[in-house]
C-alpha cells in the first residue's frame, strides 16, 4: 500500500527547490512516478512530503545549438524525446532507445529526469547519455552544479545528489564528426528492460579510432564503463578480430549480478556479444556520419 | 496478416460458422460488462487474506485481537470458524479430498490462506493482516517430487506413504511383445514446467451470508454449479439456499473452477458479521496462491521398426502436485493418455505418480497434462525419426489415427481428419521455401478431448442441461449452464439454438452464469462445453421446435407426406418454401392452443459408454518457424501454421480466437514462461519478471481448418482450443533440433539453455 | 489524513471527488467517480489493462496519480460511443472478434484509439507496437491487430 503523504504542488522549479530545501529526506520528488509509484505500493519509498513538479513546463524543452549541444529539460517526456525530429536527426541513437522503453503508456507520462533518478541499473536511458559523454544539471536552492554521468551512478538505486537537489536538465555534447553511437538491450520481450545492455560510441580519426567508449548496462550495481574495453579500441585499426577482443575485456571486466533471468556466466557471455556488436555498429555508423 | 483456409468445407449453414458477432461484444467493447472485479453491494466490506509464510508448519496459535481492535475491523476468521471439512474437486473420492482453506492443523506451501480479515476499506483490512500474529512450528519441507518420494521425506499428508498422493496405470496391447518387435528403441527423460493461468482477471468473490441463512456469491469461475456444490459441502448448507452467480468472467483456462481462497474466505467473513464481503486477489497473490499447471519429470521409452512403424511405447511420470490434490488425479491421467496420442501403438503402457510437496498445488491448465505429454512425446518421435534417417511428416502420417482406431479399453475414435492436417502442414513448408540461415521449422501433432466421461464430482444431474423458452414475440430465452469465460460459449450455444430454431442469432438471450435461473452444467472445462453444452442446446431446440411445428401442422392441414421446416423466421413447408408463416406470429397462435403457456423445450446431455476419457476427439498440426539468434540464443517465432480438425465448425470468429490464443499460451509454455521456485517460494511472482507473449512476439497464424463430421457432436462439432495448446512447445523445441541437432529436454527453453546446448555440442565434437 | 477537493474532467463531464492524494487515477474513476470500464490488474504497471487517454495520450491509471490529472481531458472506455452510436475501432473489434473474457478490452480499445489518432497508414509492426503496453491472455493479439489495421486502412466511417 501506498503510504499517506502530504501533496504539495510548487508553481515554479525555484519553489520545488525551496521545498526540497525544507523538508530534505522527508520530501521526494514525484514527476511522472512510473518508477516510483511501484516502488512506494511495495512500501520501499515512504515520503512524508510529495513534491509534484509534473506541470513544471519551464523544465520541459529539447534545445540544441552547435556549441553546447543537446539540452533536455528534466521534465520532458520519453514520448517527447522518441518524437523529436531534432533528435532523430542529431543524436539518433536516442529516438531508437526511447521507442524501446518500456511501453507507449510509460512514456507519455514518464520523463527523462525522473527516469536518471531513480537510478536503475537496468534503465535504458543511462547507458546511452553516459556512452555520449552526457551530463545531468542538478539545482537545490543554493545553486546548480554539472555532473556526468560518468559520475552520477554511486551504488544501486542511488546517486551523487543530495537530499535537496533535483535533476533540471540533461546536457549532451555536440557530436564530433566521424562518430557512431548505438545501443542494444538483451532481453525476452520486445520492450522489457535488459537482462544486459551495452551502449557503444565510436569516434574515428581517419580509420583508426579516436575515442571509444563502451558502456554496460545491469552488468553491475550501476551503469558501468568498460574501461578495458575501450582501451582494446582506442588507437587501434578497427577489425572483427578487435571487436571480439573488445568484447571479452567488457565480458571479463564487468560485474553482474545472478537472477532468475540469466546466470553471471550467461550474462558475462551476453556482455561480450553485445558489446562486439554495438562497437561494431557505432564503426558502421561512425563511417558514414559527418 | 494470417491466411484463413478450408479443407472439405460443409455445406453452409444458415447461422452455423458464419460471421457472427459474439453475443457478449456490446457489453464488452463499451466498458458495460460487469466482472466480479466490479461488484459492488451495500454495506459491503473488504476483506484480506492473512498468508503463511513457511512452506511447512504446524499453526500452533493465532492472535488476532489487536487486529480486531482496529478501527474499521468487523471480523476475523482462522480454521476454527470452519467446520475443518478437507474438501476437493474428486467429491467421489475422499482420500482426494484433502484441502481445507483456511486450515485449523497446518500449512503445507507459502501463501496458504492462514487468518483473514474484513473491514470498512481495503487498507483497513491490509494494516489489520499486519497485526494478526501466528504462532508457527516449522516442519522439514521437500519441494521436488523425487526428493518427496525418499524414505526419509517429511510426510506432507498424513497416510499417503512417501508423499505418493495420486497413481494411475494406462496399458493396452502387448508392450513386451511390442518391444521385442521393435528394430530400434530410445529413452529419453524430459522435465516439464509449470506455467500460470495468468487470467487477466485475478480471483476475486463477492459474499454475502443473510441471517435467514441464505448464501449469495458474486464468484469469478467457470462453474457456477461446482462452486455452489463444494461450498455446500464445506458449510454444511443445501445447495439450494446457495446461489452462485458468475457474472462476465476474465479468463479461467483451467484454473477458476476449483475452490479459492476468495471465494472461501470471503464467505467465512460473511457468515461471522453478517455483511457482502468481498476479496481481490492481488496480481501476485495470483500467482503465489492459485493452483499451476502440473511441473512432470517424463521418462519415455518408444520402440519402432526400422520402416517407421510404432511398435511399443512405456512411459513413467513423477508429477509435482504441491500442497493439495485439486485437479491434479486427471491431469495425471490424461498426460498418460495423450502421451500416446495420436498414434496407433501395439502395446502402449503409462504409470503416473503425483507426488506431494511443499509447494503451490497443481492442477488443471489449458492442455489438462497433454502440453507435458506431447513436449516429450513429439520431440522424441522427431528424434526416432533422425535417427533412422526417415520422413518426421509420413513416419507420424503412417502411424496415426483414423475414423475408426480402436485404442483398446480407453476410446474409439469416430472422426479424425489429422490425415489432412499433415497435407496442410506440407503445404506451408512447402510454400515458405528456402528460409533464410538463423530460421527453421518445426512441426508436432496432436489430438485432445471434447469434454471428459469422468463424474468424480458424483453430481446426480445430467452433465450439461438447456431449457429454451420462446415468448410470444418470437424471440427466445435460453438457459444454460455453460459458463462464458471469453471462450465465447454463450455465442456458441446462441447459435446452435438459433440455427436449430430456425431464427436469428439476435432473436436468442442467454442465460448463464446464475445458479438460480440456470440448470446444473459441470462447466467451462476440458473442452466439453461446446459437445456437451452443444448436445443440450440442440435438444432443447429441437423439443421446442417440435412443438410449434405440431401446432404448424395442425394450422396448416399439409398433406402427411409434406414437412415443415423453420428458416430465418419462417416455418414454411419444405417441398413449396414459399408457403408458411412468420415464425413470431405463429408462435403467438400457437400460445392459445397450450392454454396460454410458453413454448419450453428441454435438452440435457450426459455421455454413456465413451470408453474412458472422451465422446470425442479432435485433432491438429501445429508448424512453427522459429528464428535463433545463435550467439545469444535467443528464440523469435517468426511464422506459424496449425491445421485443425473439429469436426463441424460452429462459431467462426471464436475458432479463429481461440486458436490463436491457444498458440500464444502454448508457446509462451515453450519458451517465455518460467516459474522458478526456491525453497518453495516462487521467484517471480508479478508480471515484470513472469514473461508472456505480447503483441510483437506473437507471429501470425495461419490456419487450415479440416471440416470432417463427428457423429457424437452437435452438427458434428468437437472442440477447439484447448486442444492447440498441446503441440506447439514441442514444434518450437524441434525447430531447434532441426537447425542446431540440440535435443532439448526441459521446458520453457530459456535462451541460456540454448546457448548452452550448443556450447556441449561443439565441446563433444 | 488530509483529503483534497480535485475537480477531474471525464468524458467531457466535470467531477468533483474528495480524495487522499495519493488516490491513484484508476481508484479515482472506477471507485469515486464510479466508472469501472476501466479495470486493474497488476501492481508494476504492466498489464496494460487500466489505460485511459489524458489529453490525447494513453497512459496507465494506476500510475498516475489522480490530483495530476486536474485541468486534463481524461477519456475512458466508457466515453468511447456517442450517443449510442460505437466508434470504428468498437466496430472493428466486433467484426475481428478482438476480444473473448474482456477484461483487457477496455484498456486496448484506448491504447488502439490513441494509436490511431497518431499514426497514419501503420505498418503491421507498428501497430503490434502501438498495444505493446497492453496484455491479452486470450486473443493472441492478431484479431486485435486486425482490427486495429481495418480502422486503420478506413474500412469504417463514422456514424453522423
Amino acid at each position: 500500500m501506498i503510504s499517506d503523504f502530504t501533496y504539495l504542488r510548487p508553481g515554479s522549479a525555484k519553489e520545488a527547490l525551496q521545498m526540497l530545501s525544507k523538508h530534505q529526506e522527508d520530501g521526494k520528488i514525484i514527476c511522472g512516478g512510473q518508477s516510483l509509484l511501484i516502488i512506494m505500493r511495495q512500501g520501499l519509498v515512504t515520503p512524508e512530503y510529495m513534491i509534484d513538479i509534473k506541470r513544471l513546463d519551464e523544465l520541459s524543452y529539447i534545445r540544441f545549438d552547435q556549441k553546447k549541444g543537446l539540452r533536455i529539460g528534466a521534465t520532458t517526456t520519453h514520448r517527447a524525446i522518441e518524437k523529436s525530429a531534432l533528435i532523430k536527426d542529431k543524436y539518433p541513437v536516442l529516438v531508437e532507445m526511447e521507442e524501446k522503453l518500456a511501453s507507449i503508456q510509460v512514456r507519455n507520462w514518464g520523463t527523462i529526469g525522473g527516469n536518471l533518478a531513480h537510478a536503475d541499473a537496468a534503465g535504458d536511458p543511462a547507458p546511452v547519455l553516459t556512452a555520449m559523454g552526457g551530463s545531468v544539471k542538478v539545482a537545490s536552492a543554493s545553486g546548480e552544479r554539472v555532473i556526468p554521468l560518468d559520475e552520477f551512478y554511486t551504488d544501486l538505486f542511488e546517486t551523487a545528489m543530495n537530499h535537496d537537489e533535483m535533476i533540471v536538465e540533461v546536457m549532451v555534447p555536440p557530436r564530433p564528426p566521424k562518430s557512431g553511437t548505438k545501443y542494444q538491450k538483451f532481453n525476452l520481450l520486445d520492450s522489457d528492460q535488459g537482462i544486459v545492455a551495452v551502449a557503444a560510441t565510436i569516434t574515428l580519426n581517419g580509420r583508426t579510432c579516436k575515442d571509444a567508449r563502451i558502456v554496460l548496462g545491469n552488468a553491475a550495481t550501476i551503469t558501468m564503463r568498460a574501461k578495458e574495453a575501450e582501451k582494446v579500441l582506442i588507437g587501434a585499426a578497427l577489425s572483427d578480430a578487435v571487436f571480439e577482443k573488445a568484447g571479452e575485456a567488457a565480458a571479463a571486466e564487468c560485474q553482474p549480478v545472478a537472477d532468475i533471468h540469466a546466470s553471471e556466466e550467461y550474462r558475462r557471455h551476453l556482455i561480450k556479444i553485445l558489446a562486439k556488436r554495438m562497437a561494431k555498429a557505432a564503426w558502421e555508423q561512425a563511417k558514414i556520419s559527418g | 496478416m494470417n491466411k484463413y483456409t478450408v479443407i472439405n468445407p460443409h455445406e453452409p449453414f444458415r447461422v452455423l460458422n458464419t460471421h457472427v458477432h459474439n453475443v457478449d461484444g456490446w457489453a464488452k467493447v463499451t466498458g458495460r460488462a460487469t466482472y466480479t472485479f466490479d461488484v459492488k453491494l451495500p454495506g459491503m466490506l473488504y476483506g484480506k487474506i492473512l498468508r503463511s509464510p513457511h512452506p511447512h508448519a504446524k499453526i500452533k496459535n493465532i492472535d488476532f485481537s489487536k487486529a480486531m481492535e482496529l478501527d474499521g475491523v468487523k471480523a476475523v476468521v482462522t480454521g476454527k470458524d470452519t467446520l475443518g471439512v478437507k474438501q476437493g474437486i474428486w467429491r467421489r473420492y475422499k482420500d482426494l479430498c484433502d484441502e481445507a482453506i483456511l486450515p485449523v492443523d497446518k500449512v503445507r506451501y507459502i501463501g496458504e490462506p492462514v487468518a483473514a480479515v474484513a473491514a470498512v476499506t481495503e487498507e483497513i483490512a491490509e494494516r489489520a493482516i499486519d497485526l494478526i500474529e501466528v504462532d508457527y512450528e516449522v516442519l522439514p519441507a521437500v519441494f521436488e517430487p523425487l526428493d518427496a518420494i525418499k524414505k526419509d521425506a517429511p510426510e506432507i499428508h498424513e497416510g499417503f506413504e512417501r508423499n505418493i498422493n495420486v497413481t494411475r496405470h494406462i496399458e493396452w496391447g502387448d508392450v513386451d511383445e511390442g518391444f521385442e518387435e521393435a528394430d530400434y528403441i530410445r529413452e529419453d527423460w524430459f522435465r516439464c514446467g509449470g506455467q500460470a493461468h495468468m487470467c487477466m482477471e485475478t480471483r476475486c468473490a463477492v459474499s454475502s451470508y443473510t441471517p435467514d441463512k441464505k448464501l449469495t456469491i458474486y464468484h469469478s469461475n467457470q462453474s457456477p454449479y461446482y462452486m455452489q456444490g463444494l461450498m455446500a459441502g464445506v458449510l454444511g448448507m443445501r445447495e439450494g439456499d446457495i446461489r452462485v452467480i458468475g457474472p462476465y468472467t476474465g479468463g479461467g483456462f483451467g484454473g477458476k473452477f476449483e475452490l479459492d481462497g476468495a471465494i472461501f474466505c470471503s464467505t467465512i467473513l460473511s457468515m461471522k458479521c453478517y455483511r457482502p464481503v468481498k476479496i481481490v486477489f492481488t496480481r501476485e497473490e495470483d500467482f503465489i496462491a492459485t493452483k499451476r499447471r502440473t511441473p512432470m519429470f517424463y521418462y519415455s521409452r518408444t520402440g519402432v521398426k526400422k520402416d517407421g512403424t510404432f511398435c511399443a511405447r512405456e512411459a513413467k511420470v513423477f508429477t509435482n502436485g504441491g500442497a493439495y490434490t485439486g485437479m491434479g488425479a486427471t491431469a495425471l491421467y490424461l498426460t498418460g493418455f495423450f502421451h500416446s496420442f495420436p498414434y496407433v501403438w501395439k502395446g502402449y503402457r503409462y504409470d503416473g505418480y503425483r507426488v506431494y510437496t511443499n509447494t503451490l498445488p497443481s492442477t488443471s491448465m489449458r492442455g489438462f497434462g497433454a502440453p507435458q505429454a506431447m513436449w516429450c512425446s513429439e520431440q522424441q518421435i522427431e528424434w526416432i525419426a533422425a535417427d533412422l534417417g526417415l520422413d518426421p511428416i509420413e513416419m507420424r502420417r503412417k502411424n496415426a489415427h483414423q475414423e475408426g482406431t480402436i485404442l483398446p479399453g480407453q476410446a474409439t475414435i469416430a472422426s479424425c481428419g489429422i490425415d489432412q492436417c499433415f497435407d496442410e502442414i506440407k503445404k506451408w513448408i512447402k510454400s515458405k521455401g528456402k528460409l533464410r540461415a538463423n530460421r527453421s521449422i518445426g512441426i508436432s501433432a496432436c489430438g485432445f478431448m471434447s469434454g471428459g466421461i469422468f463424474n468424480w464430482f458424483d453430481t446426480p444431474y445430467s452433465f450439461s442441461s438447456a431449457v429454451v423458452t420462446i415468448n410470444q414475440d418470437g424471440t427466445v430465452e435460453l438457459h444454460v449452464g455453460a459458463q462464458d469465460i471469453g471462450q465465447g460459449s454463450n455465442t456458441t450455444m446462441a447459435i446452435i439454438c438459433a440455427e436449430t430454431l430456425g431464427v436469428k442469432v439476435e432473436d436468442i438471450k442467454v442465460h448463464s452464469g446464475d445458479t438460480d435461473h440456470c440448470p446444473p452444467d459441470l462447466g467451462a472445462w476440458g473442452s466439453r462445453q461446446t459437445l456437451m453444452t452443444g448436445n443440450a442446446t440442440k435438444m432443447a431446440a429441437e423439443d421446442a421446435k417440435k412443438q410449434l411445428l405440431e401446432f404448424a401442422y395442425a394450422q396448416s392441414g399439409l398433406n402427411i407426406v409434406y414437412d415443415l421446416d423453420i428458416k430465418d423466421r419462417w416455418v414454411h413447408a419444405v417441398a413449396r418454401p414459399e408457403r408458411g408463416y412468420d415464425f413470431g406470429e405463429l408462435v403467438k397462435k400457437a400460445l392459445r392452443g397450450k392454454d396460454g403457456q410458453k413454448i419450453v423445450g428441454r435438452g440435457y446431455y450426459t455421455p454413456h459408454r465413451k470408453g474412458m476419457i472422451s465422446p470425442a476427439y479432435s485433432y491438429m498440426l501445429q508448424g512453427v518457424e522459429v528464428e535463433v539468434d545463435e550467439e545469444t540464443g535467443k528464440i523469435t517465432l517468426v511464422d506459424s501454421m496449425t491445421a485443425h480438425d473439429c469436426g463441424q465448425p460452429i462459431n467462426h470468429l471464436g475458432l479463429i480466437g481461440q486458436l490463436e490464443g491457444a498458440f500464444s499460451m502454448a508457446a509462451g509454455y515453450g519458451y517465455l514462461e518460467y516459474m522458478p521456485y526456491e525453497d518453495g517460494k516462487l521467484m517471480n511472482p508479478n508480471l515484470v519478471d513472469y514473461k508472456m507473449i505480447r503483441a510483437p512476439e506473437m507471429p501470425p497464424a495461419n490456419i487450415a481448418e479440416i471440416d470432417t463430421y463427428e457423429p457424437e457432436g452437435p452438427y458434428g462439432a468437437k472442440e477447439a482450443g484447448e486442444g492447440l495448446t498441446n503441440p506447439t512447445a514441442a514444434a518450437i523445441g524441434n525447430a531447434l533440433f532441426h537447425r542446431f541437432g540440440v535435443q532439448m529436454k526441459e521446458c520453457p527453453i530459456r535462451p541460456e539453455m540454448v546457448v548452452n546446448a550448443l556450447k556441449e555440442k561443439a565441446q563433444k565434437k | 489524513m488530509e483529503r483534497q477537493l480535485i475537480r477531474l474532467n471525464v468524458n467531457n463531464q466535470d467531477y468533483e471527488i474528495y480524495i487522499n492524494p495519493k488516490t491513484l487515477l484508476v481508484e479515482a474513476i472506477r471507485d469515486h467517480i464510479g466508472l469501472t470500464g476501466t479495470k486493474r490488474g497488476c501492481d508494476t504497471v504492466s498489464c496494460g489493462v487500466c489505460t485511459v487517454i489524458v489529453d490525447n495520450m494513453a497512459v496507465k491509471g494506476c500510475s498516475v496519480l489522480a490530483v495530476q490529472t486536474e485541468g486534463k481531458k481524461i477519456l475512458t472506455v466508457e466515453g468511447l460511443e456517442v450517443d449510442g452510436k460505437l466508434q470504428p475501432i468498437q466496430k472493428a473489434f466486433l467484426d475481428e472478434g478482438a476480444f473473448q473474457c474482456g477484461f483487457c478490452t477496455s484498456g486496448m480499445l484506448m491504447s488502439a484509439t490513441a494509436f490511431l489518432k497518431e499514426s497514419k497508414k501503420p505498418t503491421e509492426k507498428q501497430i503490434r507496437d502501438g498495444i505493446e503496453g497492453n496484455i491479452c491472455r486470450c486473443t493472441g493479439y492478431n484479431s486485435i491487430v486486425r482490427a486495429i489495421d481495418a480502422v486503420a486502412k478506413g474500412k469504417y466511417t463514422e456514424d453522423k
